[in-house]
């Protein structure tokens, strides 16, 4: 399964990229592994403020619905919508094009509760 | 409480037990990631292997392989075993021939569904009979019951226990103690597959045998040099269908000669996501789902009355399914919704409506096939017309959908606004 270095990640298999005061949050390889091809993205409304672990985004393949979780608190300044109509490009490149959403981070303390790369790959073996 | 009630039901707990991988756990290991299996019935299983619509697509246009070997096998036989077999059963075992196979269930007398089963014969005093893997113990546990004598058979007047007949000795065919006899089941299903097993065959009296059995029906053959039973069944829908039943100690081996064989016609092994699909995709009935169930559904409401034979002078649970022949307001139908990228798929549960937006039921299962999705619902006859439009409402899914407002439940009668429209399909799809 990939992970991607420079990126920080939540215990529920959230991404989040830093960069400055902007996070932007998709779902790591082993989650869309897990789901299979999805078929569906509910996204956040621009300008909605979500605390850390609320419900930020829904993704469904035919078998499975997951909620996706805000991994920091913040406000969400844009949204992926090219998953409204090709919710795939998660499958096909989770880390990149297929990006959830981006948010003002409200407090970047929060972010020291995430795990960095090495971590969440060792998350993943215990699993 | 375990065992027969004095109201004819049948009650069994199943006793919890850690998954275990099937005979084939290691063959799926080396063809998909740890991550893609998952537990059911019992047993880890692989859920997809390339991917469920790619495995989907293979059974429809070449042949998909399907491990099955966690489907209960068992036998009968004896004296006694075709005479058991037609009062345990409701389809007419009396009427099945040698060499062919019969769709049926195994009712309590107070006409519970305990399974759906086919039954193969294989001889005069000799059958094989196939249950689904979840309910496997509880039938095994009613049939040991039924001959100790312990059952209820008939509620008024009140009967328990068979009629003094011939012997009629059970075995359990995946069972080690079953020795050389044991089977597990393989399925290879879809239009390529008769090719592939005539490749593995090599010989052609052998291929001839085989593309000449009729639907429903078996052969005892040799594939690669393992002895195999071939039925021409299936749960896909797929035209041309077999299950390959192996001693289990050959599955594995016989698992990649049928890769191997099917490689040039581009067959693929398939996981359970993809078994899900093309029999919901085809209208076929699961356990607990389309059959029995939160909603107690009877064989007829099923589509399936033809298999519950009431001319016989008796079965197990004949009484409550003359009942239920009766009259009947729900029924299993099929709907057919867009899939296009960015509907959201439906799920069981949420609401079916008519085409005014009222609810006339649930769906019990649903299924993504290329652009379409494919429900099968439970809901009122009348609205249920082939042709007829209807419509889905999405239940709230998450706390901030409950949140925005959306319903938890919707009761029969309701009305609420359509979210995705959709037609009423022939309950059984061809291909």
């Amino acid at each position: 399964m990939a992970v991607q270095e420079g990126l920080l990640y939540t215990e529920d298999h959230e991404w989040v990229k830093v960069d400055g005061d902007t996070a932007t949050v998709g779902i790591t390889d082993h989650a869309q592994e897990q789901l299979g091809e999805l078929v569906f993205v509910e996204l956040p409304p621009v300008g909605k403020e979500f605390a850390a672990h609320k419900e930020i985004a829904v993704v469904e393949s035919s078998k499975a619905a997951g909620d996706v979780y805000c991994p920091v608190a913040g406000k969400v300044t844009e949204v992926n919508e090219e998953l409204g109509t090709k919710p795939e490009r998660i499958n096909e490149d989770c880390y990149g094009a297929g990006w959830i959403c981006k948010l003002t981070i409200a407090d970047k303390k929060s972010l020291d509760n995430l795990m960095d790369a090495q971590q969440y790959q060792e998350y993943l073996k215990t699993l | 409480m375990q065992g027969s009630t004095p109201s004819g039901q049948f009650v069994f707990e199943a006793p919890e037990t850690e998954p275990v991988g099937s005979v084939l756990f290691e063959e799926h290991l080396k063809l998909t990631a740890k991550a893609r299996m998952s537990p059911f019935a019992g047993y880890v299983m692989p859920l997809w292997y390339s991917s469920i619509a790619a495995e989907h697509r293979a059974v429809r246009e070449t042949a998909g392989l399907f491990d099955c070997t966690h489907m209960g096998v068992l036998e009968f036989s004896g004296g006694g075993a075709a005479g058991l077999l037609n009062v345990a059963t409701t389809n007419d075992v009396g009427k099945l021939a040698v060499g062919r196979a019969q769709y049926g269930y195994v009712l309590d007398a107070a006409g519970d569904v305990l399974d759906d089963i086919i039954i193969y014969r294989r001889g005069e005093q000799l059958f094989m009979v196939v249950v689904n893997a979840a309910n496997e113990p509880k039938v095994k546990a009613y049939f040991r019951e039924l001959l100790a004598g312990r059952v209820v058979i008939e509620v008024e007047p009140n009967r328990n226990g068979l009629e003094p007949c011939e012997p009629c000795i059970i075995r359990d065919m995946r069972n080690t103690s079953s020795g050389a006899d044991c089977r597990v089941d393989i399925a290879l299903q879809g239009p390529a597959a008769l090719d592939v097993l005539a490749r593995l065959a090599g010989d052609e009296a052998t291929a001839g045998r085989l593309s000449g059995l009729k639907s429903f029906a078996l052969a005892e053959v040799s594939l690669g040099g393992i002895d195999c039973v071939v039925s021409t069944t299936g749960y896909t829908g797929a035209k041309v269908a077999f299950e390959l039943f192996v001693h289990p100690d050959q599955a594995p081996h016989l698992w990649n000669l049928v890769l191997e064989a099917g490689e040039p016609s581009g067959a693929l092994p398939c996981g359970l996501g993809a078994r899900d699909s093309l029999r919901i995709e085809a209208g076929l009935p699961l356990y607990g789902h389309e059959l029995d169930g939160k909603f107690a559904i009877t064989p007829f409401q099923a589509g399936y009355g033809w298999a519950v034979k009431l001319d016989k002078t008796f079965f197990i649970g004949k009484k409550p399914m003359v009942r239920a022949a009766e009259s009947y307001d729900m029924q299993v139908a099929r709907v057919e919704l867009p899939a296009t990228k960015g509907i959201r798929p439906v799920r069981q549960d949420d609401p079916v409506l008519d085409g005014q937006g009222t609810c006339v039921g649930w769906i019990l299962s649903s299924a993504k096939v290329d652009e379409k999705q494919y429900a099968l619902v439970y809901a009122a006859r009348d609205a249920m017309q082939e042709g007829a439009g209807c419509g889905v409402y999405y239940l709230a899914r998450s706390e901030s959908q409950v949140q925005q407002g959306r319903r938890q439940s919707v009761d029969k009668g309701q009305k609420v606004e359509t979210d995705l429209a959709g037609t009423v399909v022939s309950r059984f799809a061809k291909f």
